[in-house]
């Protein structure tokens, strides 16, 4: 038994047998090559390295179509380097005046483009080695003829183990056998850890040199909750992890078993869960749970990653995918909540010397400040309304002008389209983010002016307690339970309640299950959240009533210190839902 | 040449000149005319060649020099002016506040 650490970059455990992936074994049929065969060579290797750009032209299109442009960019620059004038000139010359044969001549050009990547002293570029190598591995299965093995189609379940996975691997994974997967290489923020994140595959990155203690279907456990990978476990531990899985699959399927059906409390009354997403893909894991709909879509990472602002049809794209995934059910898509810095061709000026980003100009702010950018967007997102229930929620929003004005635009590009005769969603229906306490005091006056009312706790508990949860230095001051949230919530709640439109909670505190007979007491009515817990947070409103939610929230009203309302919450939580414990 | 211009650029972006950045360097000088360098500390590389760029290993926060020679020579140094200040993003996933 080998125990090896790495970083956990995807929660879960996984066991099944090792598929060792893409280690390097190329065996070159010949390395030298006939004098009067040279010119016949050198077509061979352009006709290769042809295939080769077609086929990564392909990835970039699926990429864009399923992932996003910021994955697409990716494969944009693979095919620059593949296509690279002074890397193709050295193979040719190579095979011109050694008689190399290309696949030779190719390994060794690769290879040296490769380690001197590695040997930059760069982490990040030594990581881009792999997509050097990735290249490489292409070139050559089009010149020796093998149709590429790819992880789309696996005979049986496995568990994947590479020194790394590039994003084509990685985007073609086979959900139905891959069970998870480790790697040599790779970082938190590699492009890999990022898909496995939103697949939901248990994954461990950066093991460190592990592959040649393992040999083909060898059992191995992949903690990635722990960043833990296990080679050839002993009795003993196997049975621990076998325990550890059979209960969380066996907590899964109790889940699971309870998704059909509307989440109803004990006295009848209905509450909408719905599912917070970035990625289209996601939609599938938010529906397979139970979800209502999507409550809150960040848009943010169509433009993060991205090499220029995504185009209107990009933007179509994504939320078309998301719209016809939900399948009638809505769609609540949030305008851009980024800083100026995150934006592609953004303004420099503004944010370089921002102190204090989160006071500045980001979110709705950046939006009325680059209008074009902001109707793109709304473009988008109308167009993508049709046959679908798509709502538009503006974020930040702190004054009623900004809210007038953002409506304004709105109202303009709807003309601009019907003008176009271009199809959009006319009835769809605006909404704003109460995540600025200043929102929440004036909440009255907004509920006149917006269809819903959608709280992001995180950004409200941030603002209205002055404290970064980032900075370790005063995290520990960051409580969902303060009493001055609960009594920002309650007003509201309540000015929503008094208009007749509906408040949904989309920040953690809504996937934190002590919260959640708390808001609705207050009279919450939808809830948004990960979509990991979509199916316990379903669980648990069936075993709560409104009534005893109400008496709940009116008690906790009335403590005194965060730390009374969080102990009495917990209580209450173990009360009504002893499974959980 | 008569013709040589040349200005300065501050990288932005938290993993410095990546793959990404790279590729629309070279993309962008590509579509111009004039030879194109950039130049950091006593490194050296050709814009219109990714694995050059690449090869900078250049991190957040570094300053480059930009020098091109030829006739559009001005043109293409404020497009790759703008591409710079454009900031060049990384494939991270951020904390984003719902």
């Amino acid at each position: 038994m080998i125990i090896k650490s790495g970083i956990a970059v995807s929660p879960g455990i996984a066991i099944g047998p090792a598929l060792l992936f893409g280690v390097r074994s190329f065996r070159i049929p010949q390395r030298f090559v006939a004098v009067d065969a040279v010119d016949g060579e050198v077509t061979r290797l352009r006709l290769a390295i042809q295939t080769v750009a077609k086929s990564i032209e392909q990835s970039q299109e699926s990429a864009s179509r399923q992932l996003g442009s910021e994955y697409a960019a990716i494969f944009g620059a693979h095919l620059m380097m593949v296509q690279d004038p002074k890397l193709l000139g050295e193979v040719e010359t190579l095979i011109r005046t050694k008689c190399f044969s290309p696949e030779f001549a190719c390994s060794r050009v690769f290879r040296n483009y490769a380690r001197s990547l590695q040997n930059l002293g760069n982490a990040y570029m030594a990581e881009r080695a792999a997509d050097v190598l990735d290249l490489e591995k292409r070139v050559m299965n089009a010149l020796l003829g093998e149709s590429r093995r790819d992880l789309s189609n696996l005979s049986h379940p496995a568990v994947i183990l590479a020194h790394n996975l590039t994003p084509s691997e990685t985007a073609s994974l086979d959900r139905k056998n891959v069970l998870g997967f480790a790697t040599e290489g790779g970082g938190r923020t590699s492009h890999t850890a990022i898909l496995a994140g939103a697949l939901e595959l248990p994954a461990v990155v950066g093991v460190g040199s592990f592959l040649s203690d393992v040999s083909v279907d060898d059992v191995v456990i992949i903690d990635g909750s722990n960043g833990k990978v296990v080679i050839d476990p002993d009795e003993a531990t196997l049975a621990g992890y076998r325990f550890v899985l059979s209960q969380q699959k066996s907590e899964s399927h109790r889940l699971a078993s309870l998704n059909s059906g509307a989440a109803t409390t004990l006295d009848g009354v209905r509450i909408q869960v719905m599912g917070n997403i970035e990625f289209p893909q996601e939609v599938q894991h938010c529906i397979e749970r139970g979800a209502d709909g999507i409550g809150l879509y960040r848009t943010e990472f169509l433009y993060i990653g991205a090499d220029h602002s995504p185009s209107e049809e990009e933007q179509f794209n994504s939320y078309r995918a998301v719209v016809a995934a939900c399948n009638d059910r809505p769609v609540v898509i949030r305008t851009l909540d980024l800083g100026a810095d995150k934006i592609p061709g953004g303004d420099s000026i503004f944010h370089t010397n921002a102190e204090n980003p989160a006071l500045g100009l980001r979110s709705i702010r950046l939006s009325l400040r680059y209008i074009s950018l902001f109707k793109t967007q709304l473009r988008g997102i109308l167009r993508a309304g049709c046959g679908g229930r798509v709502k538009i929620m503006f974020p930040l929003i702190t004054s009623l002008l900004e809210l007038r004005q953002a409506k304004l635009i709105l109202r303009d590009v709807m003309d601009d389209l019907a003008e176009e005769r271009i199809a959009f969603s006319r009835d769809v229906q605006v909404g704003m983010m109460v995540e600025v306490p200043a929102a929440a005091l004036q909440a009255r006056i907004f509920a006149k002016e917006v269809d819903f009312f959608s709280i992001g706790t995180n950004d409200l508990i941030q603002y209205a307690l002055a404290v970064d949860r980032s900075d370790p230095n005063v995290a520990a001051l960051y409580s969902s339970a303060d009493p001055a949230i609960l009594t920002l919530l309650k007003m509201t709640v309540d000015a929503a309640r008094e208009q007749g439109i509906p408040v949904t909670i989309c920040g953690q505190m809504s996937s934190d299950l002590r919260f959640i007979p708390l808001l609705i007491g207050l009279g919450v009515r939808t809830l948004s959240v990960t979509p990991f817990a979509i199916a316990e947070v379903r669980d648990l409103i069936r075993h709560l009533s409104v009534s005893q939610a109400e008496e709940i929230a009116e008690h906790a009203l009335t403590l005194d210190l965060a730390r009374d309302v969080d102990n009495y919450l917990r209580g209450e939580l173990q009360r009504i839902y002893p499974e959980k414990q | 040449m008569s013709n040589a211009q040349s200005r300065q650029v501050t990288v932005k972006g938290e993993h410095g000149l990546h793959l990404v950045p790279c590729s629309l360097i070279a993309k962008t000088s590509n579509v111009y005319a004039c030879e194109i360098e950039i130049r950091t500390g006593n490194k050296l590389a050709k814009a219109k060649n990714i694995f050059d760029l690449m090869g900078l290993g250049v991190g957040k926060g570094a300053v480059l020099t930009l020098s091109a020679t030829g006739d559009d020579a001005e043109v293409a140094l404020a497009a790759l002016e703008e591409l710079f200040n454009s900031g060049f993003e990384p494939h991270a996933r951020p904390e984003i506040a719902p």
